[in-house]
């Protein structure tokens, strides 16, 4: 009886220091590599960014930088806006690069139109604009480039155009900025006057707030608005 | 087997004991193994088979991660990052009854009658942990891992060698009574007779001879005694009071010490648990997350869920079993990640995950919680179905089918365009592209946290959820 009971003493003490040898040794072993990060390497992770669209090319990427840096979007600058003469100095931008940067977004956009020397939107106008705005999806910033025709003198153009940029962003300000406290960073506004590059009548095929009255000369006195897809 | 008659103790009893408790200590073993490897924060494979230490594939593995995530398989959960695994104690009190089934197997008809009491009546306790365990593995997880299975089989097995070691001596002891009682018609041999009559409570006769008196004589040499077949009967000895107490506290040392040993190694966990990033933007100014406010909700918290992708399904599901959903004054931020609406994808990773968050936003603050717990117990069948040939198209059917209310709301404009400020809001506060994700009161749970180190994470994280008390 005395040795079966030695034997499962020492069977027991055997178990006992066994195991617990092996869990002790299991936990300083998960320790050292908690403590010297020798773990499985993680897979990295995507950050939640603004959309990038295919339309979203180099070159096309340049020059939306070219004039948002120039525009005072980024950097919290106090600047609203630019007007051709920022933009060519600033942002050595020309006709191609400007045609370059707004071509691609005939689905996104829109172009709305003004009366001949007005810069008042109308109820067609206002909607349009209220539509796009809404449909914002990822995009991160906000354009509208107004125009004047070649009627009139330069700084008399270059004035309504930049009244008609205007028009546009006191009516999104006014709608949303209660929703949307970061309107100022978001939206950026071009105004341009006749000496600067003039729209075809083909982009009377876009989505225009007077679609029976538009005209190679009518397509002029607008505003084109977008929301802009790309990340920078 | 034994007849009932018979006043030799079988050695089987102890035989399956001993093997039970093997095989319990190595199913316990590899159990407690796979979760101290985990102790690293990280996710690592598991061995999840009816053969211990054995590997298993992804479908095998899930229910036994399930359970291994549960807030069942450990104890002190809040005071350490993981809790003490509850195999690990299996491990301690396996080993012993091994070692006392090995002394029980050698002792035979030796061993004192207190030895079989006692394997009876502690055999029992890995039985009823086990029925406890099952219990919980049928109602609260709805799935049975293999490992725990093992571990249910040897504690029924253990249990059956101790009921059978007791029926045994019970029927030894009667035979002995039986002897006793028929020593006037039969005759008893002397060492039978003298044993009962000690056991009765007599005194024996006194010497007849003073041992002084007795002349020397050669005592001649002893020849080997073969025993017979029927040798005589020897009563079963007792066991001195101090036995039970003595190997209860040899069970008691070899559950606590791998235990204290275990935690006494345990690195300290208190700077990982904060270093997981902030929410830049509490708020959102446009009002478009949902909020989920319990009575008892007293920790602000924000959620980023998908409704179809799985860990945000078993996330959810382990916040509320372990009652700390309801004390979370959630703001619930829904992350499909489904590129129908979500632009930081280029495909679906869970297809239809966009029109069932539609459907959860059109819910509003009141049913919100309803939709998303609909959405993660039909997940599979939403997932199935969007990846079918009826597309997404089929997930709007089944939303319909449940949800009949809401099909004008979902097709809403303003619906859209709250998904898209609520995607916009993930895009302010430059988050991971990736759910679930849990905020408290602004401090991230890291995803190393989100599993068996929840209650320690939440409870240095969220004091005020007293998590100790929440179960």
């Amino acid at each position: 009886m005395k040795a079966a009971g030695v034997v499962g003493l020492a069977a027991g003490c055997v178990i006992l220091a066994a195991s617990a040898i092996t869990v002790h040794g299991q936990v300083r072993g998960a320790a050292e590599r908690l403590k010297t990060g020798a773990t499985l390497e993680k897979p990295k992770v995507a950050i939640a960014n603004d959309a990038e669209a295919s339309y979203c090319t180099p070159a096309f990427k340049e020059v939306l930088a070219r004039v948002i840096h120039a525009c005072g979007l980024v950097g919290g600058d106090s600047r609203r806006g630019c007007q051709p003469a920022d933009v060519k100095t600033l942002a050595s931008i020309n006709d191609d690069d400007f045609n370059a940067l707004f071509a691609p977004l005939k689905s996104r956009g829109a172009v709305i139109m003004f009366d001949d020397g007005q810069d008042k939107l109308d109820d067609q106008a206002k909607q349009i604009i209220e539509d796009r705005w809404l449909d914002r999806r990822g995009a991160r910033y906000f354009f509208v480039v107004a125009r004047a025709s070649k009627s009139g003198g330069a700084d008399f153009n270059r004035t309504l155009s930049h009244k008609r940029a205007n028009s546009v962003l006191f009516d999104v300000s006014d709608k949303f900025k209660d929703k949307d406290p970061d309107i100022d960073k978001e939206v950026g506004l071009l105004w341009l006057g006749s000496e600067f590059a003039q729209l075809g009548k083909d982009y009377c095929d876009w989505n225009v707030s007077r679609p029976g009255k538009c005209s190679a000369e009518a397509i002029n006195r607008s505003a084109f608005i977008s929301w802009v897809d790309c990340q920078l | 087997m034994s007849a009932p008659t018979s006043t030799k103790t079988p050695f089987w009893p102890s035989a399956l004991a001993l093997v039970a408790s093997i095989l319990g200590f190595s199913f316990a073993l590899s159990s407690t193994l796979d979760y101290t490897s985990h102790l690293d924060r990280q996710v690592h494979d598991i061995h999840c088979s009816f053969i211990p230490g054995l590997g298993a594939d992804a479908t095998q593995e899930g229910a036994c991660r399930a359970a291994m995530y549960s807030p069942y398989s450990a104890l002190f959960k809040d005071r350490y990052w993981g809790g003490i695994p509850i195999a690990l104690f299996a491990v301690g009190a396996f080993g012993f009854f091994a070692a006392f089934a090995l002394y029980m197997l050698l002792a035979r008809d030796r061993a004192p009658r207190r030895g079989q009491q006692f394997l009876f009546a502690v055999s029992l306790t890995p039985l009823a942990v086990s029925v406890l365990m099952f219990v919980i593995s049928l109602t609260k997880l709805g799935s049975f891992c293999k490992t725990c299975v093992g571990i249910y089989a040897s504690s029924a097995l253990l249990a059956i060698a101790g009921v059978f070691a007791l029926i045994y001596d019970l029927r030894r002891a009667k035979a002995a009574l039986a002897i006793f009682h028929a020593k006037d018609k039969l005759p008893v041999p002397p060492p039978v007779k003298a044993a009962v009559a000690m056991e009765a409570g007599e005194k024996g006769v006194p010497p007849t001879v003073v041992e002084s008196e007795i002349p020397a004589v050669e005592t001649p040499a002893k020849e080997p005694v073969k025993e017979p077949e029927d040798a005589p009967f020897t009563p079963p000895r007792t066991g001195g009071p101090a036995l039970i107490p003595a190997w209860l506290l040899g069970l008691a040392m070899f559950t606590a010490v791998p235990a204290w040993l275990y935690v006494s190694a345990m690195p300290s966990y208190a700077t990982y648990v904060t270093g997981c990033g902030k929410l830049e933007k509490l708020t959102d100014p446009t009002n478009s997350l949902l909020h989920i406010a319990p009575a008892g909700a007293r920790q602000q918290a924000t959620l980023f869920v998908d409704p179809l992708c799985p860990t945000c399904k078993g996330f959810h599901q382990r916040l509320v079993a372990e009652g700390i959903f309801d004390k979370l004054d959630t703001t619930l931020v829904l992350f499909p990640l489904d590129n129908e609406c979500n632009w930081m994808l280029d495909r679906p990773l869970h297809p239809g995950a966009c029109v069932v968050s539609k459907a959860v936003l059109c819910g509003g603050d009141q049913k919100a919680l309803a939709v998303l717990e609909w959405s993660y117990d039909n997940q599979e069948a939403l997932l199935a179905a969007a990846k079918g040939s009826g597309g997404v198209a089929q997930v709007r059917s089944m939303i319909r089918d449940k949800w009949p209310g809401f099909d004008a709301c979902i097709d809403s404009k303003e619906t859209k365009q709250r998904l898209d400020r609520t995607l916009r809001y993930i895009v302010a506060n430059q988050l991971p592209v990736s759910t679930p994700q849990l905020f408290l009161g602004g401090t991230r749970l890291c995803d190393e946290d989100s599993d068996i180190g929840l209650s320690y994470t939440l409870s240095k994280l969220a004091p005020q959820l007293e998590i100790s008390r929440s179960r």
